[in-house]
């Protein structure tokens, strides 16, 4: 039991072993070109492992035992340190994993539904003055219809400052909103709620506008043309997203709770990605083309181009291919893959 | 493969290396102070951005749309993106995790990447509900609500077993604590009493592994208990070993548990050495290179070893 000569070897490699975990912690890629740096760290890093795990028959101090866990975990999350953000793979992600999940995800479905479905609903009665009357008023309210009107009074023109600040603000208000649609997932009622609203007081505004005898009608549509398809769907899909989210909580598909709510926040990822990102080219479109003084023309063009790039990538893309099927079905990135078998064995 | 210690919060990790060693999880109380240190940061961010932004609008031609474009895009970025990006690069670590020493790693215990800080960064919003109004403090403030009570996060924590919030529990992730550990500083025996017991501890005498781990505990606090404490302390163990050796009912308890240390982790080559060195500085790495076997083992305090005034005759 005479440890001290024991421990005295052994200590200077310990010391030498935390000294390098401080130097370290101030570097950002400490193991960049210094190959014999690497094999010294290792080296003394398993050293300490084997003190450690020979400490019972040691009988260490409890106290030694404790610094050697501390140091061996130190160690350890040196050497095994943060895969940096890799760029192929994110996209390789986004633009073939993404797709398919999003695709397949009957969630998606859902929101879809819901939001474009409420929205419908709302225009449609608001728009029919006759059939219902008030509708839109007591929606939106008087004030709102008001400041709606005065808004797209004048015909669109702005300078180049208004254009940039603008976009600016979409980005920060919007962005914001989805991903709180999100975040707000696991609580589940919040993200239905924001869908619902929205569907229902945007269809409202749009159904007003469309009457025949609103005046500022022109103006507002040509206004909304260019940027509607991207933020419309960019709103159901950060719903989506939550509710992916919010239903792993309670159809765990025979996984264990906490499993299905990390197997289902996985799957809610390229849902909210894809919308974030297109909450991005909403401000754009928005803050540059939407209030320029360009013909409609041309805005339906944009409108149309922008369908078809969201065609292209949700369902050209999406749509399940037995050749893409081949390629990702295992890929550690899809949160579909071989859906729940591997977790539930676990 | 991840047991869990349902007594000390502590989570095992296998290495690769197939060695088993804990983390200590970082529970609520210690994640705040990093979480409201980001906080502070991000705002002292904000508010530079905004100066240098302002300065640069009076003194460079730029439109000043594109100045708040540039602003609302920076408080978009830190109000979002802050957490996520300092967790991918820094190894887990957001600079307030690094002021408080705390880390993010996956429950399986390998570090973080960039989908699990994503995760758990944009999760962030769920545990601080339920928000709230500013209105409940002043009835004309505006009704945004913006104060988060933290409820859903706590609640979380204290149904998980590694202290996991939301984002956590979908990111598969745990918070540790991540400080360098004091360097076990050394038990000075200078008291020769010591030895002169350890001596007359009989030859065949063998400690059961139980018995030196209880005896190392006890040395390692006693400097930090009061001697009255130390005396009632080590006399549940020393009382029945007393009678065993055949040593006087009045030998103190506490010098006979230093004898068992002494005798069970310090060789007598080692004692000699103390008398030799000067105790080594107490210097932030801990040792020298002084500190040969002479010095040994654990102890947080460093006057550790005066010992009660004599009560030892001369054993029997």
């Amino acid at each position: 039991m005479r440890i001290a000569e024991l421990l005295e070897k052994r200590r200077q490699g310990w010391l030498e072993l935390e000294r390098m975990c401080d130097s370290f912690r101030s570097v950002k890629y400490p193991f960049a070109n210094q190959g014999s740096l690497v094999s010294r760290f290792s080296a003394l890093y398993r050293a300490a492992c084997t003190d450690l795990s020979m400490a019972e028959q040691y009988q260490l101090p409890p106290a030694t035992v404790e610094y050697l866990h501390r140091l061996v975990g130190r160690a350890h999350s040196q050497l095994y340190r943060s895969r940096q953000f890799a760029t192929h793979r994110w996209f390789h992600y986004m633009s073939r994993v993404a797709p398919q999940s999003i695709f397949r995800d009957p969630c998606v479905k859902v929101a879809f539904i819901v939001f474009f479905g409420l929205f419908t609903l709302s225009a449609m009665i608001s728009w029919s003055e006759v059939r219902f009357p008030g509708f839109a008023e007591r929606i939106l309210g008087a004030d709102q219809i008001k400041a709606l009107e005065t808004n797209f009074d004048k015909p669109l023109e702005k300078n180049f400052n208004d254009y940039v600040m603008m976009s600016g603000f979409y980005i920060k208000h919007n962005t914001s909103i989805g991903l709180q649609c999100f975040a707000l997932g696991p609580l589940i009622l919040p993200s239905l709620c924001a869908l619902a609203y929205n569907a229902v007081v945007l269809g409202a505004s749009f159904g007003y506008m469309a009457r025949s005898d609103v005046e500022q009608g022109d103006v507002f549509f040509q206004f909304v043309t260019a940027h509607g398809v991207f933020e419309l769907t960019a709103i159901a899909l950060s719903a989506a997203s939550g509710l992916r989210l919010g239903i792993g909580l309670f159809a765990t598909g025979g996984l264990r709770r906490v499993d299905s709510f990390r197997l289902n926040a996985e799957r809610a990822l390229p849902i909210i990605l894809a919308s974030v990102v297109l909450f991005f080219m909403a401000a754009f479109t928005e803050g540059f083309v939407s209030p320029s003084p360009l013909p409609y023309f041309f805005k339906a063009c944009v409108a149309i181009l922008s369908s078809g790039l969201l065609m292209y990538y949700f369902v050209v893309l999406g749509y399940p291919h037995p050749d893409i099927d081949r390629e990702i079905a295992n890929s550690e990135d899809n949160p579909w893959r071989s859906v729940g078998v591997d977790h539930a064995t676990r | 493969m991840n047991a869990q210690n349902a007594i000390d919060l502590t989570a095992v990790i296998t290495t690769p290396e197939n060695i088993q060693f804990e983390y200590r999880i970082a529970g609520p109380f210690r994640r705040l102070p990093a979480l409201l240190l980001d906080f502070a940061i991000r705002m002292m961010c904000l508010v530079a951005i905004f100066i240098l932004m302002m300065v640069v609008g009076a003194t460079a031609a730029i439109p000043s749309g594109m100045i708040f474009f540039l602003i609302l895009l920076a408080s978009f970025a830190l109000d979002w993106f802050y957490g996520l990006f300092f967790e991918t690069y820094w190894n887990g670590q957001t600079p307030g995790k690094w002021l408080t020493m705390i880390q993010v790693i996956s429950v399986d215990g390998r570090p973080i990447n960039a989908y699990q800080a994503t995760v758990r960064n944009f999760l962030r919003l769920a545990d601080f509900a339920p928000m709230v109004s500013l209105e409940m403090f002043a009835a004309d403030a505006p009704p945004a609500y913006v104060i988060p009570t933290f409820l859903v996060s706590l609640i979380c924590m204290t149904l998980t077993s590694r202290f996991q919030r939301l984002g956590d529990l979908a990111a598969g992730t745990m918070v540790v604590v991540n400080e360098r550990s004091w360097v076990p500083a050394n038990v000075k025996l200078e008291d020769t009493r010591v030895v002169s017991l350890s001596e007359h501890i009989p030859a065949n005498f063998r400690m059961s592994p139980t018995l030196a781990k209880a005896i190392a505990l006890y040395a390692e606090r006693r400097g930090r208990i009061s001697i009255g404490r130390r005396t009632e302390l080590a006399s549940h163990l020393a009382n029945p070993l007393l009678k065993q050796f055949n040593f006087r009912d009045d030998t103190s308890p506490d010098l006979l548990l230093c004898a068992l240390y002494y005798r069970a982790f310090v060789s007598k080559e080692a004692f000699s050495e103390v008398k030799r060195f000067a105790p080594p500085p107490a210097t932030d790495t801990g040792l020298t290179s002084k500190d040969t076997d002479a010095t040994l083992l654990v102890n947080l305090m460093p006057d550790s070893l005066e010992l009660p005034p004599p009560i030892l005759k001369a054993p029997l």
